[in-house]
C-alpha cells in the first residue's frame, strides 16, 4: 500500500534542503530541522557535544534574549522540543499555522548567529543542567547504564557508536567556550542541514518562508565526514556482568546488524521483530507465557547509517529463577531461528505491526515532517516516507533468515547481565569483564 | 538576491478557531452509547471502551483485583487460548491496552483501519468473553508481584505513592496504589477476578468511543455487530466517594540507598473538574510551574542548574483533585532546591501578573489542536471525560474557562489550594545525607520512611 503524502523539495543557493509537505484539514503547521551532526562526528575528547548544543540552542542568539526562544514560541500556542541521536541533532516545533514565521525566524537566528549568546556563563549553567539529565536518565535508574555498557561492548572506544550521545562528563568539564564555538562553525550550517515544514500552508509560500529566512545564512566549509563504522557481526561473545541494586536479574544482548537503507537491516530487524516484538512473539510465547521464567521480554532493531547498526534482546528473570536460564532460552530461539527460519505467518504479523507504527509515526504533522527530514537528511531522498510500508512488505522469509544467519547468533553477540546482590555481598558495584 | 536577516520576531497571525470534534452518538443492541468521532487522514483508527468501576469497589484485601481483571480480559476467552487471542490481533496489525484509573477501567485497540472489524471483534471478545483460567491469571499475579519490585525501586514511583500515602486519609482508596499491594495482590485467583468481573463490567456500564477515519463505512454498525448482543447481571457502579484528605506543612524521606538525585513532590490538594475555577488553576500551575519558562524552572534549572526540570499540575478523576510539583535534583542540593521550590509556591499567592496569565492562557488555549491531532489522543480524552462524569466535549468548556481567566481569578484559584491547608514534600533519596538540612528548613515535621 503506497501513501500518497505531497512532497515537494528545493535547495537554496546556500545549500539548505528545504521539504515541503501540505496539509490543509489541520490548523497547525509542523517545522522539524535535521542538522547532520550526531554522537557519531565527536571526535575523541568532545563527547558529548553534540547534546550539549540540544541545550545551548535554547539560550538565546544575536536577536534572540536568553528564555525568550521558548517564551516566544510557548505563547504561540507551540510545543517545542530537540533531540540527539548517534546519527542526528534535531530541533522542532508545531504550533498554530500563524505562527510558522515566527518558528523559522527563530530556528533561522539560531543557526545563524547562535554564537552570539554562548558564553562562559550559559555553558557552566547549561552543563549543569546536562549532569542532572544523566543522572535523571542514567544514574538514578536500574539499569540505566545498560545502553552505556552495550555500546562499549559492541563497538571500539574509537568506533563512532563506541559512545553515547550524552558523553563522558569529563569531556563536558574540560570543554572551554572557544571548543564549542569551534564545534558549532564546523557542523551548523543550512548545507548541513534539512528544514521541512508540513501542514496548514501552500507549497509556494512555505518555501518563499524558508527561503526569506534562511536565505541569507552563508554556507558552511563542507564538514568533516564521520568516521567509517563499518564493521561486520561480531566475533565470539562480550559479557559484562554486574552485580548492584537491581529489582530483578536482567540480560540484554546487543547485536550487529546492517547498516539502515538496505533491505539486510529490514530482514533483521523483522527477525528480531518476530523474537521479541508483541505478545505473540517467539520469547514471549515462550519465557513469559509457557515456561514462566521471564516477567517480560523485549527487543528490538536500531536503525542506523554509519556503516552499521544494532537490535537487542531482553529478558527478566522471573524472581527465583535463575538468570542463566533466561539466557540460555533466548540463545536456544536465536540458533532456533537463525536455522529453522521464520514461518509466512510470522513475517506477515510483524510486517502489519510495522505497518501500524508506521502510520501512527505520520499521524501527525510533526511525526511526519521528522520522518520527511529523516530520510532526506540520512537517504537524501523524502519520497521514502511513501514507499516504506511496500518495502518493509517486500521482505520475504527467506531474507529474513539470512540476515538472522549472518548476524543474529548466539556466538556474534555481546551481552550484559544485572543481578541482585546477595546479603552478604559487599556493598559496591562490581563488574567483571571478558572477551571469549 | 537574498533578503537580509531579519532582526525582530515576525507578528504571528491568529490562530484558526478551534472545538473539539463532535461525535456521532448511537447506541448497540445491549443499549451501550458508541461515539464516532470521524476524522479524515487517521488511519490508525483506536476503539476504547470504557466501563465506570470505581476502584473503591474492590474489597480492602483484594486490592489490585480490578488491575488483575483487567489484564487478564485478553488472557484467553471463551474462544481461543491467550496464545491464540494475541496471534490473531497482532496478525491484524492491532495493538492493545488497558487503563485502570480511579473512576473506571478502558481497554482499547489501535488499529489500521483497513481492519477494523477484525480487531473490534477481538476486542469485544475479550471484554464480553474473557476466560480468566487459573493458569492466566496465577501467571498475572506473578507478574504483577514482580512489577511491584521493578516500580518501588523506580524514584519516581516511589514518590508518587509516597505522596498518595500522605495526601490521603487511609480510608480513601486512592492512598494505596492502583495495581494493589503483595499483600492484596498474592492471594488472588481466578475464581475471584471472574467474580469480580461478573459483578462489575456490563454493557449498561459501558461506553464505546471511536476516532479515527471511518472510510465512508457505518463503524457504529461494526461495533454494534459485536457488542450488541453482550448481557450482564453486573449491577450500576456506585459513586467515587468524596475525598478525605490529610493535611499540615509536612516532609516525607523515602530512604532510597544509592540514589544520586533527590526525586522531589511538592504539593496538597486541589480542585475537580466540578470546580468552575478548574480552568484558572490551569492557567496558575502554567505561571508557576507548567514550562521550562515558569517561575520554578527559571530558578532551579536555568538559574540555579539544580535540575534537568520540573513540572506542576492540577490533576483530578471524578471528585478530589491534587496540585503536585514534580523533579529530581542532585543530592547535595536538595534542601536548597526544596526551599527556592516552597518559596516560589508560596510566594505566588502573593499574585500572578497580568503578563504571566496573558501568555499562559494563549499557550494553553493554541496548543488544544495539537493535542488532539492524532484519533488515539481523541479517544483517550473523551474516555476520560465518560469516567470523570463530564460531557464529551468537556475540552471546549475548559477552553473557555481558561480564556475568561484573569490574573485576580488565577491568583484566587491558586490561593484557594496552594498554601491553604499545608504543603506536603515528599523526597525520595539518601535519606543519610538529606533529613537533617531538609528537617533545619522549617517547612514541615520529617518522616523517614524505609
Amino acid at each position: 500500500m503506497p501513501l500518497n503524502y505531497p512532497i515537494a523539495e528545493q535547495t537554496l543557493d546556500n545549500g539548505l534542503r528545504v521539504v515541503v509537505s501540505p496539509d490543509r484539514g489541520v490548523p497547525i503547521v509542523a517545522v522539524n530541522l535535521w542538522y547532520d551532526v550526531g554522537s557519531r562526528h565527536e571526535p575523541p575528547g568532545l563527547t558529548g557535544f553534540a547534546h550539549l548544543f540540544e541545550h545551548l540552542m535554547f539560550q538565546g542568539s544575536r536577536n534572540v534574549k536568553s528564555g525568550e526562544h521558548f517564551a516566544l514560541l510557548e505563547q504561540a500556542g507551540a510545543s517545542l522540543n530537540a533531540s540527539t541521536f548517534f546519527d542526528r541533532t534535531n530541533y522542532y516545533e508545531s504550533l498554530p499555522s500563524g505562527g510558522l514565521d515566527l518558528a523559522l525566524w527563530l530556528e533561522a537566528d539560531r543557526m545563524a548567529y547562535l554564537l552570539d549568546a554562548v558564553n562562559q556563563e550559559n555553558l557552566d549553567n547549561q552543563r549543569d543542567v546536562v549532569k542532572e539529565e544523566k543522572r535523571q536518565s542514567y544514574d538514578n535508574r536500574p539499569y540505566g547504564d545498560t545502553y552505556e555498557r552495550l555500546v562499549k561492548l559492541a563497538f571500539d572506544s574509537e568506533h563512532p557508536y563506541g559512545h553515547m550521545t550524552i558523553g563522558s562528563m569529563e569531556d563536558l568539564d574540560a570543554a572551554t567556550v572557544e571548543d564549542v564555538h569551534a564545534f558549532f562553525r564546523t557542523h551548523y550550517g543550512p548545507n548541513n542541514a534539512v528544514l521541512t515544514i508540513v501542514g496548514d500552508v501552500a507549497e509556494e509560500e512555505a518555501f518563499m518562508a524558508a527561503k526569506r529566512y534562511f536565505g541569507h545564512i552563508p554556507a558552511i566549509p563542507q564538514p568533516p565526514a564521520a568516521p567509517n563504522g563499518s564493521v561486520g557481526p561480531l566475533n565470539g561473545v562480550a559479557r559484562d556482568d554486574v552485580v548492584s541494586d537491581v529489582p530483578s536479574d536482567l540480560v540484554t544482548m546487543i547485536f550487529r546488524l546492517p547498516v539502515d537503507g538496505t533491505p539486510e537491516l529490514e530482514a533483521g530487524a523483522l527477525a528480531l521483530d518476530v523474537l521479541a516484538a508483541g505478545q505473540s512473539s517467539r520469547l514471549n510465547r515462550r519465557l513469559v507465557r509457557s515456561e514462566q521464567i521471564a516477567q517480560s521480554v523485549s527487543g528490538g532493531a536500531l536503525p542506523l547509517v554509519g556503516g552499521v547498526s544494532f537490535g537487542t534482546l531482553t529478558g527478566v528473570a522471573v524472581e527465583g529463577i535463575e538468570l542463566q536460564r533466561v539466557e540460555d532460552a533466548i540463545v536456544e530461539e536465536v540458533e532456533k531461528l537463525a536455522a529453522d527460519g521464520v514461518t509466512e505467518d510470522e513475517l506477515a504479523t510483524v510486517q502489519a505491526q510495522n505497518e501500524r507504527d508506521w502510520l501512527e509515526q505520520l499521524a501527525t504533522c510533526a511525526g511526519r515532517a521528522d520522518e520527511l527530514s529523516h530520510n532526506a537528511l540520512l537517504f537524501g531522498d523524502p519520497g521514502r516516507v511513501n514507499r516504506r510500508i511496500d518495502e518493509v512488505h517486500a521482505v520475504t522469509v527467506d531474507q529474513v533468515q539470512q540476515a538472522a544467519q549472518e548476524w543474529i547468533r548466539a556466538d556474534r553477540r555481546a551481552q550484559v547481565t544485572y543481578r541482585r546482590r546477595d546479603a552478604e555481598t559487599p556493598k559496591t558495584s562490581e563488574t567483571s569483564q571478558e572477551q571469549q | 538576491m537574498n533578503t537580509p536577516a531579519v532582526t525582530t520576531p515576525p507578528a504571528v497571525a491568529a490562530p484558526r478557531p478551534w472545538t473539539f470534534p463532535t461525535a456521532v452518538t448511537t447506541r448497540t443492541g445491549a443499549g451501550t452509547p458508541v461515539h464516532v468521532f470521524d476524522r479524515p487522514g487517521q488511519y490508525v483508527a483506536t476503539v476504547r471502551v470504557t466501563i465506570a468501576l470505581p476502584l473503591h469497589s474492590e474489597p480492602r484485601d483484594r486490592e489490585g483485583v480490578a488491575t488483575m481483571m483487567a489484564r487478564t480480559l485478553d488472557e484467553g476467552t471463551e474462544l481461543r487460548s491467550a496464545n491464540d487471542f494475541a496471534a490473531a490481533l497482532e496478525r491484524h496489525g492491532a495493538a492493545y491496552g488497558v487503563d485502570v484509573t480511579t473512576d473506571a477501567v478502558h481497554v482499547e485497540i489501535s488499529v489500521p483501519t483497513t481492519h477494523l472489524a477484525e480487531a473490534v471483534a477481538l476486542l469485544a471478545e475479550a471484554v464480553t468473553r474473557p476466560a480468566f483460567t487459573a493458569e492466566d491469571v496465577g501467571r498475572h499475579v506473578t507478574i504483577r508481584l514482580g512489577e511491584i519490585v521493578q516500580e518501588r525501586a523506580n524514584a519516581g514511583y516511589r514518590a508518587r505513592e509516597a505522596f498518595s500515602a500522605a495526601l490521603f486519609d487511609p480510608s480513601i482508596r486512592r492512598s494505596r496504589p492502583t495495581g494493589g499491594l503483595p499483600e492484596t495482590v498474592r492471594g488472588l485467583t481466578n475464581t475471584e477476578v471472574a467474580a469480580f468481573y461478573r459483578a462489575h463490567v456490563g454493557p449498561d456500564r459501558a461506553q464505546i468511543v471511536f476516532a479515527g477515519d471511518t472510510g465512508g463505512i457505518d463503524v457504529a454498525a461494526v461495533i454494534d455487530e459485536v457488542f450488541g448482543g453482550w448481557s450482564s447481571e453486573a449491577g450500576p457502579a456506585s459513586e467515587s466517594p468524596e475525598p478525605v484528605y490529610l493535611s499540615g506543612d509536612r516532609i516525607v524521606v523515602v530512604d532510597r540507598p544509592g540514589s544520586v538525585q533527590t526525586q522531589l513532590m511538592l504539593g496538597c490538594p486541589g480542585p475537580d473538574r466540578r470546580d468552575p475555577a478548574w480552568g484558572a488553576a490551569a492557567v496558575a500551575s502554567h505561571v508557576v510551574g507548567g514550562s521550562i519558562s515558569s517561575r520554578v524552572d527559571q530558578v532551579l534549572r536555568e538559574e540555579k542548574g539544580y535540575t534537568y526540570g520540573t513540572r506542576s499540575a492540577f490533576a483530578a478523576p471524578s471528585r478530589g483533585g491534587v496540585f503536585s510539583l514534580s523533579g529530581s535534583v542532585r543530592t547535595e542540593v536538595t534542601s536548597a532546591a526544596v526551599s527556592d521550590a516552597v518559596r516560589i509556591l508560596l510566594g505566588a499567592r502573593d499574585g500572578l501578573t497580568e503578563q504571566e496569565v496573558a501568555e499562559a492562557k494563549d499557550n494553553l488555549v493554541r496548543t488544544a489542536p495539537l493535542r488532539y491531532e492524532q484519533a488515539d489522543s481523541i479517544a483517550q480524552q473523551v474516555g476520560s471525560n465518560i469516567a470523570c462524569g463530564v460531557p464529551l466535549d468537556f475540552a471546549d468548556s475548559y477552553l473557555a474557562q481558561i480564556s475568561a481567566t484573569t490574573a485576580d481569578s488565577a491568583t484566587e484559584a491558586y490561593r484557594t489550594y496552594i498554601g491553604a491547608s499545608g504543603l506536603l514534600i515528599v523526597a525520595v533519596g539518601e535519606a543519610a545525607e538529606i533529613s537533617d538540612s531538609l528537617a533545619e528548613l522549617g517547612v514541615g515535621t520529617v518522616t523517614v520512611l524505609d
